[in-house]
């Protein structure tokens, strides 16, 4: 299953999101957690931490800066810049926001 | 003074903007409260009847510039103090509000509305308005794009660990040029020592804090102003008091 939670700032989409995707890994499924949010804080409410969620590095800022060759395959992307989390779930922050520059609102 | 509150969603910069607006204006000063979140709540804590308080399409037209870029300007003869008369709510206090505008749909284009709000705001004078923003939460460009108005940029940060990073995220985007002034509010406090744990955590300086009051999700679940639910909680009066700070310090004597 896939599964997006949406939903107003502060109405609680990050916890029920950590929740969910723990709730899940501990009845055996692969999970994969995708912070989409250009905030990221899935990896606070997983259980990560709040130093380890910081310098975790988004998976476009790995490609953009060059440094990482393009995956081939999503599970390749996964392997790649995925960290592990508690209860075995994979997580992966999509972008987060370092350099701002005009024009994006 | 132009104030933009930030922070993370949930932080309570609505709360904190709407509560903060109308308690500038209460001492007499024109004050202009906006609100440029897509998904807006800060009609709720200045106390106005949701309603469409935006520009109009027609306020806005599109042009080409010299190198046959789209830019969008005011139509001839609208000002932005005459778009203020003319569109924004008057609301309790005497304040004024103005709203971006709602996410109507899957394919609402707010292009428009965005250029136009930033023509309202440049044209704006600086003498005798005061400004208080409310911006998206997160950490979108707040500095480049809704929040370029603000002279002062307050970032409402819970003792929590996600609000706090979302503090120093913030704190490391305005570093760019030109470099506003940004201060934190520590919100929801309940520890003695949580407002100054906020600062070291953030790099930030403090303006105030604000108590964990529960009138504010009570005034919340509600649908009223703080304000007008409890004027004189312990909230309520710490805005006040962070009015004051800010005045303070951005009008030295």
């Amino acid at each position: 299953m896939k599964i997006a939670v949406v939903g107003k700032g502060g109405s609680g989409k990050t916890t029920t999101a950590a929740v969910l995707a723990r709730t899940l890994a501990r009845t055996g499924r692969s999970t994969l957690a995708l912070d989409c949010d250009s905030n990221p804080n899935l990896g606070i409410s997983l259980g990560l931490g709040e130093d380890a969620t910081e310098h975790l590095v988004a998976v476009r800022d790995a490609v953009d800066a060059g440094e990482e060759e393009h995956a081939t395959t999503a599970d390749d992307l996964v392997e790649r810049f995925g960290v592990d989390a508690p209860d075995g779930v994979r997580l992966a922050v999509v972008t987060a926001i370092q350099n701002p520059q005009p024009g994006c609102p | 003074m132009r104030v933009a509150f930030v922070g993370k969603g949930g932080a309570g910069k609505s709360s904190l903007a709407g509560t903060f607006a109308r308690s500038l204006a209460a001492t007499g000063e024109r004050v202009l409260a906006l609100d440029s979140d897509p998904m807006p709540g800060m009609a709720f804590s200045l106390g106005i009847p949701q309603s469409d308080a935006g520009l109009p399409d027609d306020a806005v037209e599109e042009y080409q510039d010299d190198d046959g870029r789209r830019r969008y300007r005011l139509r001839p003869g609208l000002t932005g103090p005459g778009a203020v008369e003319q569109f924004s709510a008057a609301g309790p206090d005497g304040v004024r509000f103005l709203q971006l505008g709602k996410a109507r749909g899957p394919r609402w284009n707010n292009t428009r509305q965005h250029f136009g709000f930033q023509r309202v705001l440049d044209d704006l004078p600086q003498d005798g308005w005061d400004v208080v923003g409310d911006l998206p939460g997160g950490t979108r460009q707040p500095f480049m794009t809704w929040g370029r108005y603000a002279d002062t940029f307050l970032v409402v940060i819970e003792p929590a660990p996600a609000s706090l990073l979302t503090g120093r995220r913030l704190a490391r985007l305005a570093q760019a040029e030109p470099a506003p002034r940004v201060l934190a509010v520590a919100n929801k406090v309940r520890e003695p020592d949580d407002a100054q744990r906020i600062a070291e955590r953030t790099g930030l300086p403090l303006l105030g804090a604000v108590p964990f009051d529960p009138l504010v999700g009570e005034a919340d679940r509600l649908g009223r102003a703080l304000l007008d639910h409890a004027p004189d909680g312990p909230a309520a009066s710490a805005v006040r008091s962070l009015v004051e700070s800010l005045r303070r310090e951005t009008e030295p004597a």
